[in-house]
């Protein structure tokens, strides 16, 4: 009974500020707009300028295939080899392509030629793939060009060829949007719950009405209770508004069910709210309580393999993503949405996040035992 | 003047009073570009396939021998049935597998074409599209080197040469940090200043304040310089870790830089005025500030998503992120070497004004 007083008083004042509400329901829902969209590893429209000093039938070809798809757009073509690093430089254009003179007769010739491409390393991921698709269309013209002489000699019938049939699971188009909505799903949560909780118990510090609450008949457990379960619930809210979305505005595939990612939720909910309570604990003032959590949502967001890979990483930096809730949760979420993962498929990653979760809400409590006391 | 320095002597007694806040404000800083500039890394490398190679002949070895020749792919080890290969994407254990089919050898020999499968896990489409790339490209290659000797001379007859210019290694980390430190800056400044005002107005000394023959603009002006000190040891802090620790190198001039971290800095700082203003909680302030600092910056400033292939909509959105024109500016200095941002600083400055205008403003209409 006192539990509902104060889950009750705990809501009232959360939504006592309209701005709160707009915070809580209004911006999740825009940052996931936002990134849906926002958020793709797609290459497009990379700018090309050329410096074609060929300027023959072979020639345009070549800078036809390069524009034939909208992965490459005119930057301008140029006259100089100067004026081609001049529009790298000034960032007008990302990729420069220059074809020798004598191309198209070399070729003809049957002898071998080479273009030049230069690529503006600054965003070193985008250039790296870049480059590879420059590299591919060239590629590509030579197996034109070799099928084109294979024609001439068609008596030659020992061409004997490896055919490589590609098939993709889970996402087969290929859409970045796919992998990072639900992502997006576990940040609005981590977000909400964990900032919140440990925001709403300093103010009570700051502002002084915790004594107020310690002299009165509440114990720990009623008072840890009505800090969090306001915000469990408010955690599902946003949870099912998500996935609504996911689902019903971006087709978004739910494989597996959502009971289970219910109750995937339900153990996360345990280290971000155990989280947010031990920030608390260790905080004075809301700014030092802001601080320390914002330090590990941070942490967690770019330690989870949501933008940059794990894989990747260096071995020490490997270990550490162990401890970071976020990268259990991500792949939970994401095998769930999108490989249709089950509860046993999923058990090595839910036993670290419960081990998890146990340690940071017993430690917060632990914590707050020996202050009350 | 003395009014102004007045508010700024008391502001700076308040963050002197927690000197633990500034100990992270100043710390934390330092240790994320550290940790991060080290820790991430862009170069797919690596990646495990399962192979199921039911040949088992020295056709099929060769072939895997010639995928995994790179490092681009590693062997993730061998199935002994396709049954294995869904599980082996649902725990993660491989990014994609290849499977030879029985009589491969045999196969390659007698007919004109001969199939293998390359099964890739879809859910990162960004990793499955160039695993696929690459696995066709070998594939192609092993088909070129294996033409009949009479052609094999003049092949290819095209050829690439590629450069990378300002980048040549394509190193994660010359294009991660500076987007780090545009992160960092407008986060640790905004989140500073926006509890300012929300503090005095949630501890009630707010009217205490305004009693006091200040005007808005000193008061703004007197809550803003203690923060600029902070923000600008922030700024080298970083800027000097990421240059001589992480190796960023240094093209442009330091003096350029420093101008225009600057005009960065008092736009963060500036920004969580504003939020301080219209926020009656510290609360509400610091969602406001984390909120607006940091998707923001994350997703659309161009730190690691690329502006041309977002749509029309967010690329206009992108436009008043603050970082969109400081990520420019300082790529363009540290890594091309270029000094000169007519376009960017003018937006910069534009920005700055702008908001501490709005701040006082909205601050003057609390008054009233």
């Amino acid at each position: 009974m006192v539990l509902m007083y104060l889950v009750k008083k705990e809501f009232r004042q959360v939504f006592r500020d309209r701005a709160m509400v707009w915070i809580i329901f209004v911006v999740p829902i825009i940052q996931l707009l936002v990134f849906a969209y926002a958020v793709t590893l797609d290459l497009k429209n990379v700018r090309l300028a050329v410096l074609d000093h060929d300027r023959t039938a072979a020639s345009r070809r070549l800078i036809e295939a390069y524009f034939a798809t909208d992965l490459f757009i005119p930057a301008g073509s140029v006259g100089r080899p100067d004026d081609l690093k001049k529009l790298l430089i000034e960032g007008r254009a990302d990729m420069t392509l220059w074809i020798p003179r004598g191309y198209g007769g070399d070729l003809a010739g049957g002898r071998q030629v080479s273009v030049g491409i230069a690529v503006n390393g600054t965003n070193s991921s985008l250039a790296g793939r870049g480059g590879g698709y420059a590299w591919a269309v060239i590629m590509q013209e030579n197996e034109r060009l070799i099928e084109e002489i294979l024609l001439k000699n068609p008596a030659d019938s020992r061409i004997h060829s490896i055919r490589p049939v590609t098939r993709f699971y889970y996402n087969p188009e290929l859409r970045s949007r796919f992998y990072m909505i639900p992502a997006v799903v576990v940040i609005i949560v981590t977000i909400i719950s964990g900032l919140l909780t440990g925001m709403a118990v300093v103010r009570e510090k700051e502002i002084g009405t915790l004594e107020q609450l310690m002299v009165s008949p509440i114990t720990p457990f009623q008072f840890i209770a009505g800090k969090t379960i306001p915000f469990v619930i408010l955690s599902y809210v946003e949870l099912s508004i998500a996935t609504t979305i996911a689902v019903l505005l971006f087709k978004l595939p739910l494989e597996g069910s959502f009971l289970l990612l219910a109750g995937c939720m339900l153990i996360y909910l345990l280290v971000t709210l155990g989280g947010g309570l031990l920030a608390s604990t260790v905080s004075q003032t809301q700014q030092q309580a802001m601080f320390t959590i914002w330090f590990f949502l941070v942490f967690g967001f770019i330690m989870s393999g949501f933008f940059f890979p794990i894989r990747n990483m260096p071995a020490w930096a490997q270990y550490l993503t162990y401890i970071n809730p976020l990268r259990y949760m991500m792949d939970i979420v994401r095998g769930i949405f999108l490989k249709g993962s089950t509860l046993t498929d999923l058990l090595p990653h839910l036993l670290p996040l419960f081990a998890l979760g146990v340690l940071m809400f017993s430690a917060a409590i632990l914590r707050f035992r020996k202050r009350l006391g | 003047m003395r009014r102004v320095i007045g508010i700024a002597r008391k502001e700076i007694l308040h963050i002197l009073r927690d000197p633990r806040s500034l100990a992270v404000a100043i710390l934390m800083p330092a240790m994320m570009v550290l940790l991060f500039g080290f820790a991430i890394n862009l170069e797919l490398r690596d990646l495990p396939v399962g192979i199921l190679d039911m040949d088992g002949s020295s056709a099929s070895r060769e072939l895997i021998r010639s995928m995994t020749s790179s490092g681009f792919i590693v062997n993730g080890g061998y199935l002994s049935s396709r049954s294995e290969i869904e599980p082996g994407f649902r725990h993660n254990r491989f990014q994609a597998a290849l499977v030879i089919p029985r009589g491969y050898a045999r196969s390659l020999i007698r007919n004109p074409s001969t199939e293998v499968q390359i099964l890739i896990d879809g859910a990162d489409g960004a990793t499955a599209a160039t695993v696929d790339n690459y696995m066709n490209a070998v594939i192609a290659m092993t088909n070129r080197s294996s033409l009949p000797r009479s052609l094999a001379p003049s092949l290819p007859l095209l050829e690439a040469r590629i450069r990378y210019f300002f980048n040549p290694q394509l190193v994660s980390a010359h294009f991660i940090v500076p987007g780090l430190v545009a992160l960092i800056m407008v986060m640790i400044c905004a989140i500073l200043t926006s509890i300012t005002v929300a503090r005095e107005k949630e501890t009630g000394t707010m009217e205490q304040i305004l009693t006091a023959p200040v005007g808005a603009h000193q008061i703004i002006l007197g809550k803003f310089i203690p923060y600029i000190l902070i923000g600008a040891f922030d700024a080298s802090l970083i800027l000097a870790i990421g240059h001589l620790v992480l190796d960023v190198p240094m093209h442009g001039s330091w003096m350029v830089l420093a101008g225009y971290s600057m005009l960065y800095l008092l736009i963060a700082l500036a920004l969580g005025l504003l939020i301080s203003t219209v926020s009656r909680t510290q609360q509400v302030a610091m969602m406001l500030a984390l909120i607006t600092t940091l998707l923001p910056t994350l997703l659309l400033s161009g730190f690691i998503f690329d502006h041309s292939s977002m749509p029309v909509v967010l690329q206009h959105l992108s436009k008043i992120v603050p970082a969109t024109y400081y990520l420019r500016v300082i790529r363009g200095i540290m890594l091309v070497g270029r000094n000169w941002f007519p376009l960017e600083g003018g937006v910069m400055l534009g920005m700055t004004v702008v908001l501490l205008i709005t701040a006082v403003r909205r601050f003057k209409s609390r008054l009233e």
